[in-house]
């Protein structure tokens, strides 16, 4: 056995490649000479799905089109949901005056709970239903599994299956989902690394956060910023992958190779698009009357209990007051600390307690109040640290489920924590270089 | 009685085939410790009465998923007197890559080329003798949609499980490869092990070389 395992290492050597993936390689080559000597095309007809493979599978350009693709599905969801964002702010501002001053807790209670905290966050629902709307017409047309294949490759080398593509990708709608989606992974070993990572992938929740932030300190630039908070997430689950295959014994070894099925082209029909939108998008508007609402109200009450208290020392100030220390070294204030704890019920909570805690309704105003309390740095800090810092509750419960055990599911948050902690002091640490 | 097993990627109408060959005469079980569905069917065709298997539709046959495994399994052990494959004359090229591996395993084949009608829609015309050459096994081009070539495949099924001689192709995977694959069928026949001389030394050396881990493990009881 040691003999043999002596030949393959040398070949592998004197090829420079893997065995694993050359042999096979070989294979498909004489499959190719095979087919070529007995299948005559009668015409040489180009049909439309040659011809766009030809672009959008090309060995140089197929990544950079893919990145513009996406590059352009967020620029779309932030600037065309711009307008009806402003528009169902005023709708709520408005809706919290008829309450008058906010003196009595049921006033406020309207205003600041129901209005400035739940209201603020379903405002987001314009974002999230455009970004879906992107995706499907991306999933429609059959783009989708091109990016799978273009990016096998390059995921390959990084030590993800090509398989672990969609899960990834599915992973910018909900990680909750997308987790599920594992399953199609036969490898167990490619499976648990992709589950791992999965929560990196940034999902919908996440984007009120950086639309909130990115609107209020970066400009033009915002959809730019948003963007980056997406490449981020991308590159750190690679990162990862690559250093739990390197490091941790039970997920050493290559992944599987992978053979994919590429669909022809296909015009996507407006209903069935709409309808994927819907299914996806109606996640939120579900989320936004169970757990979004629940947290409002609890935010609402820690935040003005005591009654007549200053904010500092109402129950929510004192738990932010006790967080503060651990994220002071990163420039996050206390009411930052309320909200990231919070935020791990969901992370849309992380808006909503913004709404709640600057007492103010409107994303105009908001936007002034949270540019008072950060830096740009501290800003883009804060939207890495919500990108990556824990899986929101109901992803850790997939990720204890589809891995059956505590035990990675456990090494999951804890090294996000650490992971957010990391990414968040570097960006604050180069920042302050930078600007001073 | 003859063995027959079907094998071929998905989608390539193999169900269609297997109801085609036979019949109402099917029954269906499960694989031994997996809930993957084994189906099973008796036919007779001139006299001579067969059994055929449905093998799950894989497009390869590594250690990794369990239909790939029971596909790989069934043939290496069970050694099926006919493994039929078949094969999506629309998407020849692709299909190929399991043929090749059947032909490694030095499994006893018979290509059914079936939706030939889809191929020629798109505007192929595939060259089945050609195939049959290059390939050195029968080539049974069919459209099992409409029935036809069903008759000729049977034909084929009991000529190739009657055969005395069969004319083997090999296909080498270049200089470099083939040494090393040479190498490790040196050292496998020097061990001389009784329990290895049922399955393809060739293939034992592929699978060595590409880091198989069941073959691994098997050959490691003997070597």
């Amino acid at each position: 056995m040691e003999e043999i395992r002596r030949i393959r290492e040398e070949l592998s050597k004197k090829l420079g490649e893997d065995l694993e993936v050359l042999l096979p390689a070989r294979r498909y080559e004489i499959a190719g000479e095979i087919s070529r000597r007995c299948v005559r095309r009668r015409e040489e007809r180009l049909t439309l799905t040659d011809v766009l493979d030809h672009v959008f599978l090309h060995r140089a350009l197929g990544i950079p089109i893919f990145l513009a693709l996406m590059y352009a599905v967020f620029q779309f969801a932030y600037s065309v949901s711009e307008p009806f964002m402003v528009m169902l702010e005023a709708a709520f501002g408005w809706l919290a005056s008829l309450a008058g001053e906010a003196e009595t807790p049921l006033a406020s209670l309207w205003a600041d709970g129901i209005c400035g905290g739940l209201g603020f966050v379903l405002v987001f629902i314009f974002p999230i239903f455009f970004l879906f709307f992107a995706l499907a017409i991306l999933e429609d047309s059959g783009y989708l599994p091109r990016a799978a294949f273009v990016m096998d490759r390059l995921m390959y080398r990084l030590g993800l299956h090509g398989r672990s593509f969609i899960p990834l990708l599915l992973g910018f709608g909900c990680n909750l989902p997308a987790i599920m989606a594992t399953r199609v992974i036969d490898d167990e070993r490619d499976r648990l690394i992709t589950i791992l990572v999965n929560p990196l992938m940034s999902c919908s929740a996440r984007l009120p956060v950086y639309v909130l932030l990115a609107g209020a300190f970066f400009g033009a630039y915002a959809g730019a910023a948003i963007f980056s908070m997406y490449v981020l997430g991308i590159a750190l689950a690679v990162l990862m992958a690559l250093l739990f295959r390197k490091t941790i014994p039970q997920l050493r070894g290559k992944p599987a190779p992978f053979i994919l099925e590429l669909p022809p082209y296909l015009r996507p029909t407006l209903r069935s698009v709409l309808l994927k939108t819907w299914q996806r998008g109606v996640v939120f508007l579900k989320k936004a009357a169970t757990i979004l609402f629940a947290g409002a109200l609890a935010l609402w009450a820690l935040s003005s209990f005591p009654w007549g208290a200053p904010l500092e020392a109402t129950y929510a100030g004192t738990l932010g007051h006790a967080l503060e220390p651990l994220l002071r070294p990163l420039g996050f204030d206390w009411m930052a600390a309320v909200a990231l704890f919070f935020g791990f019920l969901a992370k849309e909570i992380v808006v909503e307690t913004f709404g709640i805690l600057y007492g103010v309704a409107g994303e105009e105003e908001i936007q002034a109040a949270v540019a008072a309390h950060m830096t740009p740095v501290t800003a883009f800090a804060f939207m890495a640290f919500t990108l990556i810092y824990l899986p929101c509750l109901a992803t850790f419960g997939i990720i204890r489920a589809e891995t059956g055990s505590w035990k990675w599911t456990l090494f999951a948050v804890a090294y996000e924590l650490a992971l957010a902690y990391a990414v968040a002091a570097t960006i604050v640490a180069f920042g302050s270089i930078v600007w001073g | 009685m003859i063995r027959v097993a079907l094998i071929g990627n998905p989608n390539v109408g193999k169900t269609v085939i297997f109801n085609h060959l036979t019949g109402a005469r099917q029954y269906v079980g499960n694989w031994p410790g997996v809930t993957v569905e084994k189906k099973v069917g008796r036919c007779t065709h001139r006299g001579v009465e067969m059994e055929v298997v449905d093998l799950p539709g894989v497009y390869s046959l590594t250690a990794r998923s369990p239909d790939e495994l029971i596909a790989r399994d069934y043939i290496v052990e069970e050694k099926p007197d006919v493994v039929v494959d078949i094969v999506d004359a629309s998407n020849l090229e692709r299909n190929l890559y399991l043929t090749l591996l059947l032909l490694e395993l030095e499994a006893n084949v018979v290509v059914a080329l079936n939706m030939m009608d889809v191929a020629a829609s798109e505007g192929y015309e595939v060259d089945a003798g050609m195939l049959s050459k290059l390939l050195g096994v029968p080539v049974v081009p069919c459209v099992a949609t409409r029935g036809e070539g069903i008759e000729a495949l049977k034909d084929a099924i009991v000529d190739a499980a009657t055969r005395k001689e069969r004319r083997r192709v090999t296909f080498g995977f270049g200089d470099e490869i083939e040494d090393a694959i040479k190498r490790v069928e040196a050292v496998l026949s020097r061990s001389g092990s009784e329990g290895l001389s049922r399955y393809p030394l060739r293939w034992l050396a592929i699978k060595l070389l590409e880091g198989d881990e069941r073959v691994e493990a098997l050959v490691s009881k003997f070597v």
